[in-house]
């Protein structure tokens, strides 16, 4: 409850000074990756138009969380961005408002990061940039990435030497974290949550107790009793060794190739390998701008967003200041010749939206813990798998099978 | 007199600003904040000008942010734990009503307008919209859609474009953007949809999705044809189908039935609840022991460098909680950790720190031993030196030892002025989220269980996971009733621990 509490005072002292949307001028809350960005285009935006916008800076989590208390209350922003994760919450709240626009100009954008912003069969959101998860490598200790993780397994047996500090390969998939655990299920064609007739994901139909995912649990169960993964890895560990140069091979995504590079590790990157001849789909993972369902100015936001955002010097400029895929295709196709975009653009390209159904806070601990219980040997992963599901079903509060 | 100036003058302000800030609630229709704002100011305007009230004007400012920072979120968590806030269920009724109404949508085929806007000399808008299926004309203004010739006489022709009506020119591209907040609310009646702004170019004719009834207090699906009415927070159809966003609405006692019912929660209650009482007994008690420790050794005037040592002996209560606990988690991590690499190059082991239960809960324990020794050290230095030195000398011309000094005359009259201390701290370790949830987030897991509490939970991080992490996200209502459980169980425990500490005074009073 504190945490509401601290949501709740800001946005009353706001109320009080009318910091809210008014009609008439545009407020925009961003973190402080994007914010000067922002604040570039919106003073592009008064100058050709006479509306004032203001950019307001927020934590990147908190502009979720107070935006379903400011914006009933009259005090939210017009546009907000954020994670696509966000939607179903969002949504359910009755916080946001349809980009109709976006029906028109959707073949602008790389088809998954539409698909992410849209629920159902609404879109909710313009989406400036993609992440997924590839397989990264030292070039130096690994000189051809594997294609399969047969082969994956050999090489990382014979670089690690845990006496030496010297790993093959490292995930903190066990730590435990599901998002990098979901290549291995969806390779198998294990699923988090199936889809309805009317193509909305169904909160119900939870495949993480089925064959696919099963066998995805069992090759990660492999590679612990192997000894090519340390069933305790976390982030930190893992980019720490992998920057030491002492680890081959690492699970991760876009965010860790700044550190990389300032390590100066001459590193290469490649699909996630094949299993049993099957490709991994990761999660993607996609940001973009949304619109508050309170917002005094909605067409005025939506010409901001159509004639300011949706060009390629916009997209760009987010790239340069935070180097994700962009999900434009005219912006990626600028930049594609960087080989990281390439190879993180081609693993996104395999991959599936994250679920965004608000269900989904209920599925990380239950299936973390699962993936826990199983790598540490407590439990064996077919039952730890069904109790997992069990668990979410019950607080979902999906009938009985 | 200045005095009296300065006084009135910054009451003057502080009136000003308290009307202000009254117009603003009274205009968005806060009643209970206008009403809590309009007491206090008569409060402090009267403790400021009244004789009589002199006293109240060094308690008024105490009273007012007591009112503000606690019971003002007292009676909101209490009045939350009776609503269904949660994911789903964040606006009111009206607001959930109002979203309905404002969906609409294109029906196939549907007809659109190209329109210029003209500005008319009272300062409304007038819109002429021309349809892009006929080619007819018509008219926008005061809210309702007519017909025009284009043969009409107002109408100013240039190259086949209207060039100006009643003799004004159109609004630029910059002046239709600046209005466009006022344009985007027009719905015109057309035929059996309205029209309205599509983008900044058009106007298209929409048709409502919703329609909602206020006698019946029912919401018809204009589409489909269903018919939905509110249930528990939702407009529900009769096949149980219902639509998102829901409403807030009070449910009595469902919060309070759900936590006594739910076999989520009742299942692991009590061996939650167990290893709670157990975890806040164990931080007190070794916190205060090592405390005591330390502080009987820096008592000793003969120590050299003692206070180096004592300033040495406070950095971990310096050292922010947050960073010392992601530090330790690190630290005490199996195959990585230090801690684990220390003992495999001693004894050839490595404990599983934070992957079993016991090992998990002994981590917690050390871990919290190392951040909360400090402060037991300092309050203990501080009654240390209250104890009168007569007293040992007493005890050691009557040839008393020194465990018996410590246990007659320490211990007891070091405990009066600490145990409520200890009580606190047992309170305040009830609800340690903090070291919980950064150093173990609850776990490692339970085999074989099909609920979310961990082997390290304690209730509230229990609640936490609950409240936060499962089912839909947010249940705020659901959490702010675990919470006045969980303040009822703490309230008792420590009303019966401050009864006992009562006790040990009356003990002391013999001395």
């Amino acid at each position: 409850m504190r945490k509401f509490g601290l949501a709740v005072l800001p946005v009353l002292l706001m109320g009080m000074l009318g910091l809210g949307s008014v009609p008439g001028k545009l407020i925009v809350w961003c973190d402080e990756t994007r914010a000067p960005i922002m604040q570039e285009l919106a003073e592009q935006f008064t100058a050709k138009y006479g509306v004032p916008v203001e950019i307001q800076e927020l934590g990147f989590g908190d502009i979720r969380d107070r935006l379903g208390i400011a914006g009933p209350a009259g005090e939210g922003p017009d546009i907000l961005i954020g994670a696509h994760d966000w939607l179903g919450q969002l949504v359910a709240n009755g916080l946001l408002e349809p980009l109709d626009f976006m029906a028109d100009i959707k073949d602008q954008f790389v088809p998954v990061a539409v698909e992410a912003f849209s629920y159902g069969e609404t879109i909710y959101g313009l989406p400036y940039a993609t992440e997924a998860i590839a397989l990264i490598y030292n070039k130096d200790l690994v000189p051809e990435p594997p294609a399969t993780f047969e082969e994956l397994i050999e090489i990382a047996k014979e670089l690690t030497d845990p006496e030496a500090g010297q790993y093959g390969f490292l995930s903190n998939i066990p730590q435990p974290d599901p998002y990098h655990s979901f290549p291995f299920i969806s390779a198998f064609g294990g699923y988090v949550f199936g889809k309805s007739m009317d193509g909305t994901l169904n909160p119900c139909d939870i495949g993480l107790d089925k064959i696919g995912a099963l066998q995805g649990v069992e090759l990660i169960l492999r590679l612990v009793n192997e000894g090519v993964l340390p069933p305790d890895c976390d982030y930190a560990t893992m980019t720490g060794l992998f920057n030491e140069g002492r680890a081959g091979m690492i699970l991760t995504g876009p965010w860790a190739v700044g550190d990389i590079r300032k390590a100066g590790i001459n590193f290469g990157i490649a699909k996630i390998p094949t299993m049993a001849g099957n490709t991994p789909r990761p999660f993607v993972g996609v940001q973009g701008f949304m619109l508050s369902a309170f917002s005094e100015n909605k067409a005025l936001a939506k010409v901001f967003l159509e004639e300011f955002v949706a060009t390629k010097d916009t997209m760009l400029a987010l790239y340069q200041r935070d180097p994700r895929n962009p999900a434009y295709l005219a912006a990626l196709e600028e930049v594609s010749s960087d080989p990281v975009v390439q190879a993180f653009a081609a693993s996104a390209a395999d991959g599936v939206p994250m679920p965004s159904i608000p269900e989904m806070a209920g599925v990380w601990v239950a299936w973390g813990d699962a993936l826990q219980l199983i790598v540490t040997q407590q439990q064996d992963p077919a039952s730890a798998l069904k109790d997992a599901v069990a668990r979410i079903r019950e607080t979902i509060g999906c009938p009985g099978l | 007199m200045i005095c009296t100036i300065l006084k009135i003058a910054i009451l003057g302000l502080t009136d000003a600003l308290g009307i202000w800030a009254i117009v603003g609630l009274g205009v968005a229709g806060n009643w209970f904040l206008l009403a809590t704002l309009i007491i206090g100011m008569g409060l402090l305007n009267l403790a400021l000008l009244s004789r009589r009230a002199y006293p109240l004007r060094y308690l008024i400012p105490g009273l007012i942010f007591f009112g503000a920072m606690v019971v003002y979120p007292i009676l909101y968590n209490v009045s939350i734990a009776f609503t269904n806030y949660s994911t789903g269920h964040f606006l009111s009724k009206e607001q959930a009503i109002a979203h309905f109404q404002r969906q609409y949508y294109l029906p196939e085929n549907t007809e659109s307008f190209s329109y210029q806007a003209f500005r008319s000399a009272q300062g409304d808008l007038i819109l002429i919209l021309s349809s892009r299926t006929t080619g007819a004309l018509y008219l926008a203004m005061e809210g309702h859609l007519t017909l025009l010739d284009p043969k009409d006489p107002r109408l100013l022709y240039e190259n086949n474009q209207i060039k100006a009506f009643e003799g004004v020119p159109p609004l630029s591209t910059r002046e239709l953007v600046q209005n466009l907040n006022r344009l985007e609310k027009l719905a015109l009646p057309y035929d059996e949809g309205v029209v309205r702004l599509a983008s900044l170019r058009e106007f298209k004719v929409y048709k409502p999705r919703y329609q909602y009834d206020p006698d019946k207090d029912t919401l018809t699906d204009l589409l489909s044809g269903k018919v939905y009415v509110p249930k528990e927070g939702s407009f529900t159809s009769e096949d149980g189908e219902s639509l998102d966003p829901g409403f807030r609405v009070y449910v009595g006692l469902t919060n309070f039935v759900r936590i006594f019912s739910n076999r989520q929660i009742t299942g692991p209650f009590f061996r939650v609840f167990r290893w709670t009482f157990l975890w806040a007994f164990l931080s007190v008690a070794t916190t205060f022991c090592l405390g005591l420790a330390l502080a009987i050794l820096l008592n000793n005037p003969y120590l050299r460098f003692r206070y180096l040592y004592r300033t040495l002996l406070i950095i971990p209560y310096a050292v922010p909680g947050f960073i010392s606990l992601l530090v330790w988690r690190g630290l005490l991590n199996t195959n990585f950790g230090v801690v684990n690499q220390i003992l495999n190059s001693l004894f050839h082991i490595r404990i599983p720190w934070l992957q079993e239960a016991f090992w998990a809960k002994m981590a917690l324990v050390l871990v919290n031993l190392w951040l909360g020794y400090p402060y037991m050290m300092i309050v203990c230095l501080g009654a240390l030196q209250s104890i009168p030195s007569e007293l040992f000398e007493a005890a050691y011309v009557d040839g008393a030892n020194r465990w018996q000094q410590f246990k007659k005359i320490t211990l007891p009259l070091l405990l009066i002025s600490i145990a409520p201390l200890l009580v606190g701290s047992f309170a305040f370790n009830f609800n340690n989220f903090n070291v919980i949830y950064l150093l173990t987030e609850g776990g490692p897991p339970i085999p074989g269980t099909q609920t979310s509490a961990g082997a390290t939970d304690i209730l509230i991080s229990y609640v936490y996971k609950l409240a936060f992490a499962s089912g839909r996200g947010q249940e705020y209502g659901f959490a702010a009733a675990v919470s006045i459980i969980i303040f009822l169980i703490v309230g008792t425990i420590s009303a019966l621990n401050f009864r006992f500490t009562k006790s040990l005074e009356r003990m002391s009073e013999g001395l």
